[in-house]
């Protein structure tokens, strides 16, 4: 699986921010949803089922919609980054979402109940839709969001100590630590050209 | 991302498996047999009571949909995995929608048409068996469109010979005013890197391979020449299509390159123009076509007028290798497997290189020529005579087209196949006779498969870094004693890239140090390649992630290592002033 994941984009470039991107772009593409949710009268019966209001069920379904577009996003890192194809990954994973989630946790979570008919049809839509827009709002949500190429390149592990073998700064570790050290640049006002270069 | 996808091939793919599923299926439906009706089940969905003038049309849009869904799937993550033929490929595929649509669309179809807004499910009704006759139409419904969408979704790079490129979608957005550099100075040591612009005909001659298409470099050259501005190379090498502007004898299409042309000229990193690039225009044919020296040289000449400011120049992009992949290993364009051609190739190419270095000055006289070659080397691996004759052989041979344009005798065993080939003495002659142009810079290129071991069956395999650029590029400077630039490197493993990028830096400066007269150093490329992995052999559309930036156009952390080397390195002294470079310039 992680070979796959690998090689289908998990390695997020530097200077990108994945999860931060996902959250936001799923929160922003929860806003389709829930209107076709409305539309469908599917949100009445998910409120129905889960025995809460619809507010309590939108609310409850923000946080989870945006840690959705989180973990989206960073598994599918590059290719979530494809302005062409970005919003069929979206799409896909909507797809998977609903298979695992509206289909399978939601009967589960409430002793068997499952939205049937036009709701049904309306759960389906609301959470591809999802997907499709999570897909596509994200290429545009995460362009603001990268760190500076100026910033990121004076890191010191993409600098002359990359070239001892086992220091690549693709490793999780060193792009854990070249964020971190360029937001902490950041918060500390230290971007001038001597940041993070080996003295 | 692992793939380019041909997204107008996966709509019509998508959508031609599901109308012929349909086709299929609504005869034998219309006939009576009770086959699960797919169309009906999602058109009644949106019209539970109309006739089927209201649902067919419904149902068979939203099964198209779905189907181009699939395909687009299809072709990020499976086309191209197996070598099966496409309709195989297709075929394969098409177990997963089956069963997806066997354990869970289908059962949740029918929920859905249950007049019940809230339904109690237990594991019984859940997974509710189907019907044999369901099972049968899925299965034969979900194999012919397997079959039919395969056999369209194929190729996704490239185009048909004599064709332009399929329409890119995004236009290129406007430079950004903020990154603008000023020209290079004529003093400095060159920091490059280069815009992939590969384009051999593969399948003999039948389909064409266009780097520049496949990384979406048309429709983004603003967006690529600005990130090189971001990374801070002072120069890009670029390689105009030369079969989508040299169109006929005398015709050329400039409108595509005018507008990039002056920006790079206007703006920046200065352009090392590379005029032929494993390729040739259709109407010329291949590499085995000794009309293409006055061809190419007219072109070379006609670019020199319309470009006046243009004074870096590579004429042909490492000639060894086209004639190799051409002639020798049967890949690209006349895709021939034997020595006669090979030479033939060479000896076409080497002839026309020097032809439009010539035609080149006499436009443009202080233009400056960068020979960039691939830089080999091959290790025999045991005593065995015969191994050690095939190294020997291989190791002249990577030599011949640069003895032949910079007048350097070829060894004896490659003299007396020459000879033996039909090149006579006078014509040999003319070329060691010949006075190389003073501004000619030895390019030398090195990849991690570059150097080779003969194996004890006589087979050349990859070693990796044995030896090193220093070692290779030192035996191209003992042999031709020439000024030479590093002028393409990188690694495939991404993750490794940024140490490979500062090894070869480190291989740079210790050859500058021991005297060699080095002018410049190049990543090679600004963004990630297509099928280079296969050596562009095929269409399969796989990414070769080996950029300063990824096909998004998001920085790799290579791209980053590069822009620390060079703000490092390039305010330094001896790189600030680049004695050779000032010497040949000046």
């Amino acid at each position: 699986m992680a070979g796959f994941l690998s090689a289908h984009g998990f390695d997020p470039g530097p200077t990108q921010r994945p999860w931060l991107a996902g959250a936001i772009s799923g929160l922003l593409a929860t806003l389709p949803a829930i209107a076709l949710l409305w539309a469908f009268g599917s949100l009445r019966v998910e409120a129905q089922i889960l025995g809460i209001s619809q507010l309590q069920t939108i609310g409850a379904g923000l946080p989870l919609m945006a840690a959705g577009g989180g973990v989206y996003s960073r598994l599918f890192g590059r290719a979530a980054n494809d302005i062409r194809g970005g919003w069929m990954f979206g799409m896909a994973f909507g797809f998977a979402l609903w298979a695992g989630g509206a289909v399978m946790v939601l009967p589960l979570a409430s002793g068997g109940l499952a939205p049937a008919g036009k709701p049904a049809v309306g759960v389906f839509c609301a959470v591809v839709l999802w997907g499709a827009a999570l897909g596509a709002l994200i290429p545009f949500v995460h362009r603001p969001l990268h760190e500076d190429i100026e910033t990121g390149a004076k890191h010191r592990s993409v600098g002359p100590s990359a070239a001892v073998a086992g220091s690549a700064p693709n490793s999780p570790q060193a792009a854990t630590a070249l964020r971190s050290s360029t937001r902490s640049n950041r918060s500390q006002g230290k971007n001038s050209a001597s940041a993070g270069r080996p003295k | 991302m692992l793939r380019v996808v041909a997204f107008r091939k996966a709509v019509l793919a998508g959508a031609a498996g599901a109308i012929a599923w349909e086709a299929a299926l609504r005869i034998a439906i219309s006939a009576g047999l009770p086959f699960f009706d797919i169309v009906r089940e999602l058109g009644t969905l949106v019209f539970p009571s109309s006739g089927p003038l209201f649902w067919w049309p419904v149902g068979l849009a939203a099964h198209a949909s779905v189907g181009f869904l699939w395909i687009v799937f299809y072709g990020y993550f499976f086309w191209g995995r197996f070598k099966l033929p496409p309709v195989l490929q297709g075929l394969l595929f098409a177990v997963l929608p089956l069963t997806l649509a066997t354990l869970l669309a289908v059962p949740q179809v029918r929920l859905m048409h249950l007049h019940a807004r809230i339904v109690h499910l237990d594991a019984q009704r859940l997974f509710e068996p189907l019907s044999w006759w369901t099972l049968a139409g899925l299965l034969i419904g979900h194999a012919i469109f397997g079959a039919t969408a395969g056999s369209i979704y194929s190729r996704p790079v490239g185009y048909r010979s004599g064709h332009e490129p399929p329409p890119a979608g995004r236009t290129a957005r406007r430079p950004h005013r903020g990154v603008t550099r000023k020209p290079h100075d004529g003093r400095s040591f060159m920091f490059t890197t280069g815009i992939e612009c590969s384009y051999p005909t593969i399948e003999n001659g039948r389909w064409r391979r266009d780097q520049m298409a496949a990384t979406r470099h048309y429709s983004r050259w603003r967006d690529d020449f600005e990130r090189a501005r971001e990374i801070g190379v002072s120069h890009i090498r670029y390689g105009p299509p030369l079969h989508l502007v040299f169109t006929a004898p005398g015709r050329y299409s400039w409108d595509i390159i005018d507008e990039p042309m002056r920006e790079l000229c206007e703006i920046g990193p200065e352009p090392i123009v590379d005029l032929c690039h494993f390729g040739l225009p259709e109407w010329l044919g291949n590499f085995q076509n000794a009309e293409l020296v006055s061809a190419l040289s007219e072109y070379a000449s006609a670019f020199a007028a319309r470009y006046p400011q243009v004074r870096l120049y590579t004429p042909i992009n490492e000639m060894y290798v086209c004639a190799k992949n051409s002639a020798l290993h049967g890949l690209w364009n006349e895709q021939l497997r034997n020595e006669g051609a090979f030479l033939t190739a060479a000896l076409n190419l080497a002839n026309a290189s020097i032809a439009m270095s010539d035609s080149i000055l006499k436009a443009r006289p202080d233009a400056l020529f960068i020979n960039s070659e691939s830089s080999e080397f091959c290790q025999p691996c045991c005593p065995d005579p015969k191994i050690q004759e095939i190294a020997d052989l291989e190791n002249d041979r990577r030599f011949l087209p640069l003895d032949l344009i910079y007048a350097h005798p070829v060894s004896d065993r490659i003299r007396k196949r020459l000879r033996d080939h039909g090149l006579s003495d006078g014509d040999y002659d003319r070329f060691m006779n010949r006075k190389v142009p003073r501004r000619s810079v030895l390019g030398v290129d090195y990849y991690e498969w570059n150097e080779k071991l003969i194996d004890s069956r006589g087979n050349p395999q990859a070693l990796g870094e044995l030896f090193g650029w220093y070692v290779i590029a030192t035996q191209y400077w003992q042999r031709y004693n020439r000024v030479m630039m590093h002028t393409e490197t990188n690694r495939m493993d991404a993750a490794d890239a940024p140490r490979w990028l500062w090894r070869q830096w480190h291989n740079v400066q210790l050859l500058r140090s021991a005297g060699v007269p080095i002018i410049g150093f190049t990543w090679y490329s600004l963004t990630d390649q297509v099928d280079w992995d296969i050596g562009i052999s095929k269409a399969l559309g796989v990414i070769f992630p080996v950029g300063l930036f990824d096909l998004n156009r998001d920085p790799r952390a290579v791209g980053l290592s590069y822009k620390y080397l060079i703000d490092t390195f390039g305010s330094q002294p001896e790189y600030k002033r680049c004695g050779p470079l000032e010497e040949m310039l000046g």
